[in-house]
């Protein structure tokens, strides 16, 4: 199960999207998040749609990827659609059966909400899909250095909060396997995992989280000793190999991006709200 | 009627992906009761998948293993039966203790067995014989141990279960070469003590060398060679093309013939090699 979940995932490529700057790309996806609770009528999220589909294309990635990011998160969507169908106040009757009133504004924010929450999810996969974890934590730390000021009486960094994250991104794949592993040796020894009452279940986890907990020790402090050894100490003083830069192709999805974000906003104002 | 029959196994990693790979290609071979094979191949020949399959870890993709002649997918039965009837330890099993002492750790297989508490207790007594740890090691934690002590406790942990074929992928990985002599003398205590099968993975011709009677020798998923260990080693070069290292002795042998001298190549122990030169002398002398 934990391997369906492909938010925060790779995809290895040699895009527009995968070149720009991972800063551009994290403000984008922050900007996009907040103009697609903006769109209150059909031009609106058309325009976001539009745009959507345009990072889909740029990004070069098989939208089969998307779809799979998509269908572990089907369910939440349905469900919120339901919701969303049955409780909204106000509008015309269009359906009615029994006690139960479907309004044409409950119908538009369902549709609405769906649109919304696909549009979340595909934007912020471009963002993962063409960024690695890497390029993301430097972009994050780089994002947050004027918060420096505010952690130095605590004697802390960006850089530090940066470089946790990067580390235990990097270990994610190694503790699956590493679960893996357990799992399947404590099946040799005849551990049943999958039957039984709920208490027997959770019990019958503890013969491979205690092994895992002991060997992320184990890990973490290998890793400790190896960073020490090439001599690392924290942010200070230290320079990159390689640098962000803000290009021309930076220069172009922010240009897009402030179109698009005007296009909402003014057709907004000009075409009304249907919620 | 062979212990273990694998019957033309294939396994493929990723089924359906881009990224499908077959680990073990059309595989048939007949363990024996009793015997103790050795198996070898490189890195990524397809070793462990294939000994996963023994205790049904993993369902082949084609294929069937026949465990005292009965399929062990059959029934959800009998893949619980072939959990205890084929004991699987791991590589690196040191890693898998989790319990507060010792004791209870071994006892942890035997006890999914559903035995009662006197029978745990005789099974754990008897395992910890197996691997030469005394009763003072009973209430000490697991963790405290050095390394080469886990690995025996690890391994106790799988003969505790008292199987019919025991099954050790790489014991003796990571430990020095004291450990691993210890290691493979408790192996062969244990066999010549009940008699069992066991099957040993390795990527250490030396090692199998010292004790098996058979050699199954994998190569990019496929059985290359499956034979006695003198005939095995009658093939130094076959061996050696397929990235395995032969023992040191058999190399000395193998130059030895190319140079001319009128010698048995397949030479993989020093008393060997003793007779063979012995012999050798004579001829010329």
């Amino acid at each position: 199960m934990i391997r369906d979940i492909t938010i925060g995932q790779y995809y290895n490529g040699d895009s527009f999207l995968h070149k720009c700057d991972p800063r551009t790309k994290i403000l984008m996806t922050f900007g996009l998040i907040v103009a697609i609770f903006l769109c209150k009528n059909f031009v609106s999220i058309g325009i976001m749609i539009f745009f959507t589909v345009l990072c889909v294309a740029f990004s070069s990635v098989p939208v089969k990827m998307y779809l799979k990011s998509l269908k572990p998160l089907l369910i939440l969507i349905l469900f919120t659609a339901v919701l969303n169908l049955l409780y909204s106040t106000g509008g015309d009757v269009v359906v009615q059966f029994w006690k139960i009133k479907i309004t044409d504004k409950a119908l538009f924010n369902a549709l609405f909400i769906i649109i919304r929450i696909i549009c979340l999810i595909v934007c912020s996969s471009v963002m993962t899909y063409t960024t690695t974890p890497t390029m993301l934590t430097d972009a994050i730390e780089k994002l947050l250095s004027p918060l420096n000021v505010l952690l130095k009486p605590f004697n802390m960094q960006v850089h530090t909060l940066a470089m946790m994250m990067t580390l235990a991104l990097r270990f994610i794949p190694t503790l699956i396997e590493e679960i893996d592993k357990i799992t399947n040796a404590q099946k040799a020894r005849g551990a049943e995992l999958d039957a039984g009452k709920f208490t027997d279940r959770i019990k019958a986890l503890i013969p491979i989280i205690i092994p895992l907990f002991v060997s992320s020790f184990r890990r973490a402090y290998e890793l400790a000793f190896a960073m020490d050894c090439r001599c690392y100490r924290g942010g200070e003083g230290r320079t990159r190999m390689k640098k962000m830069k803000f290009g021309f192709r930076d220069l172009i999805v922010t240009v897009l991006f402030c179109a698009a974000a005007a296009g909402i906003v003014v057709t907004n104002i000009k075409f009304g709200s249907v919620l | 009627m062979a212990k273990i029959a694998v019957r033309g196994l294939t396994y493929l990693y990723g089924q359906g992906t881009s990224t499908q790979i077959a680990a073990v290609k059309n595989c048939s071979f007949d363990i024996e009761e009793g015997e103790l094979v050795g198996i070898i191949g490189h890195t990524g020949s397809g070793k462990s998948t294939l000994i996963q399959h023994f205790n049904a870890l993993l369902k082949p993709t084609e294929g069937q293993i026949l465990l005292d002649g009965e399929d062990i997918w059959k029934s959800k039965q009998s893949v619980r039966n072939s959990r205890f009837k084929v004991g699987l330890c791991f590589q690196y099993p040191e890693y898998q203790l989790f319990e507060e002492t010792v004791f209870k750790d071994v006892s942890f297989g035997p006890r999914n067995m559903g035995l009662s508490e006197k029978e745990i207790e005789e099974r754990v007594r008897q395992a910890m014989t197996h691997v030469g740890l005394d009763e003072s090691y009973f209430n000490k934690s697991p963790f405290d141990l050095s390394g080469g002590e886990k690995r025996r406790v690890a391994i106790a942990g799988v003969m505790a279960m008292d199987p019919d074929v025991l099954v050790l992928d790489e014991p003796t990985a990571g430990l020095d070469p004291r450990g691993r002599d210890t290691v493979f003398s408790m192996i062969r205590n244990y066999r010549n003590k009940t008699g069992k099968t066991v099957v040993i993975v390795s990527h250490s011709m030396e090692d199998v060398a010292r004790i098996a009677t058979k050699v199954l020798v994998m190569n990019h998923g496929e059985i290359a060679m499956f034979d006695t260990v003198d005939n095995i080693f009658s093939k130094g070069n076959e061996l050696i093309e397929m990235g395995l290292n032969v023992p040191q002795i058999t190399k000395v042998f193998m130059r030895l013939k190319e140079m001319g001298y009128n010698v048995n190549s397949s030479v993989y122990s020093v008393e060997q090699a003793k007779n063979e030169i012995l012999r050798l002398r004579g001829d010329i002398g």
